[in-house]
């Protein structure tokens, strides 16, 4: 498939399911998995240093919108966008990488995403429950929700990522 | 000139990135403060209408709950209507007969728990009748305030809410009110301040809405109080409080409208100018 299309599909879908379904999640009101952070992460790997920006700020925007935070999800996936070329540099290490493909996990192994989804998760829980403690002063509720909640986004980041995996795999052969 | 192109040419993604922050961090200062947050329409249609869709497709999986909620709650409406209607005693009104309240039903089509300020959206909006200020009850208990209309959809702020504060008092004291808020902490527990010492609270006591308030009919249940915490100062106490509303699994609301709303509304205006 035509890869702006297939981020338009994974971009709309990513956003519908956060909104709809992964919102609902709400085990004592503390977790706040976000599994959007995928429409970033799985950008092909040589994508420009703008693009990144432009992506993660854009699927902020409407998460904002449709959470009633604007601003907020923007600001932390921004920043997330922001740090991913030095993420991956840290995790590969001395792995080599065909460049112009997306970091799925058939492609970069499952040890490699892992780190990179924990990596990731981290940047964009940190940022937005910061932003989102500052505002209305609650920095140690917040320091509680980022430990509650990233190893539930981690998780659910992973199993969507075997679904996709396994969805793409059909549709290619 | 030259020089400047250069650098942002080199520094591009850097710049980016701080624009782009700088931007989200402006798009979050316009919706600090409560009057801000208010004026910014964040219930528009479009995003009403993705949730009311998310909605409809939940109902087929929630249909026997929500029948289940429906019968208890005409259970409860019958039951009201024979003590309203008691023959022995002759008719009571169940609001005093001063002010007249219209109930509006809705549909909660998304609300949020966990987040440090929260809100519910409700399928009905301006074009039913539903303005700001206007109180929103479950069958339960009170839910919050409508805070933002558009033409088919409301925002309400729910009692979980940093700016939420409900007048409320004792079911079993008619005279001392307090103040009903959300520590921000757990969505089942709001607190209750200013409780003067002479009066002890029981657990298990029921709170409910003051008459000092034209948004809430008075005598709306609240919630029950879970314990008493003493003041170390030995002032005023304050009470750990159960919502009777459980809003993780609120389905339907009724919004309260008050037909007197608008004559209340200038009186407090013309005081204000005086």
């Amino acid at each position: 498939m035509n890869r702006a299309a297939m981020n338009i599909i994974r971009f709309v879908g990513l956003v519908i399911a956060q909104i709809l379904l992964v919102n609902h999640i709400r085990l004592g009101g503390y977790v706040h998995p976000y599994i959007y952070l995928i429409f970033v992460m799985m950008l092909p790997l040589n994508t420009q240093g703008w693009q990144l920006l432009v992506a993660g700020f854009s699927i902020g925007i409407v998460i904002d919108l449709f959470m009633g935070t604007l601003g907020m999800h923007a600001g932390a996936t921004t920043l997330m966008a922001f740090c991913r070329p030095a993420i991956i540099r840290i995790v590969s290490g001395s792995q080599k990488l065909e460049m112009n493909r997306e970091p799925s996990i058939d492609h970069v192994g499952f040890a490699w995403f892992l780190r990179y989804t924990i990596c990731m998760v981290i940047v964009h829980n940190f940022t937005y429950f910061m932003l989102e403690g500052f505002s209305f002063h609650l920095v140690g509720q917040a320091l509680l929700r980022i430990l509650i909640s990233v190893p539930v986004s981690v998780f659910l980041i992973i199993v969507m990522m075997y679904l996709f995996s396994s969805n793409k795999k059909k549709g290619k052969d | 000139m030259y020089n400047l192109f250069r650098f942002i040419q080199k520094h591009h993604f850097v710049i980016l990135f701080l624009v782009l922050e700088a931007l989200c961090v402006w798009l979050m200062t316009l919706t600090q403060g409560y009057h801000r947050q208010k004026r910014i329409n964040t219930t528009n249609d479009i995003v009403g209408s993705v949730y009311e869709t998310g909605t409809h497709l939940g109902d087929y999986f929630r249909l026997s709950k929500i029948n289940r909620e429906l019968a208890e709650e005409n259970a409860l409406l019958r039951q009201q209507l024979t003590v309203t209607f008691d023959t022995t005693k002759g008719y009571q009104q169940v609001v005093s007969p001063d002010t007249v309240y219209n109930f509006i039903p809705a549909r909660v089509i998304n609300s949020t728990v966990n987040r440090p300020n929260n809100y519910i959206l409700i399928d009905k909006g301006s074009a039913d009748g539903i303005a700001k200020d206007m109180g929103v009850v479950s069958t339960n208990g009170i839910v919050g305030i409508v805070a933002d209309v558009s033409q088919h959809y409301a925002s309400v702020m729910s009692l979980l809410h940093s700016y939420s504060t409900i007048s409320v008092r004792f079911k079993n004291d008619e005279e001392q009110i307090a103040t009903l808020r959300w520590e921000n902490t757990n969505y089942r527990y709001g607190l209750v301040d200013g409780i003067p010492t002479h009066l002890r609270p029981r657990p298990g006591d029921t709170i409910v809405t003051s008459s000092y308030s034209y948004i809430f009919p008075e005598n709306l249940m609240a919630g029950t109080v879970v314990e008493l915490i003493k003041s170390p100062s030995g002032t005023l106490n304050q009470a750990k409080v159960k919502y009777a509303t459980n809003f993780a699994t609120l389905t339907n609301v009724y919004v309260i409208q008050h037909t007197d709303l608008a004559a209340i509304d200038s009186l407090l205006q013309l005081q204000q100018v005086q």
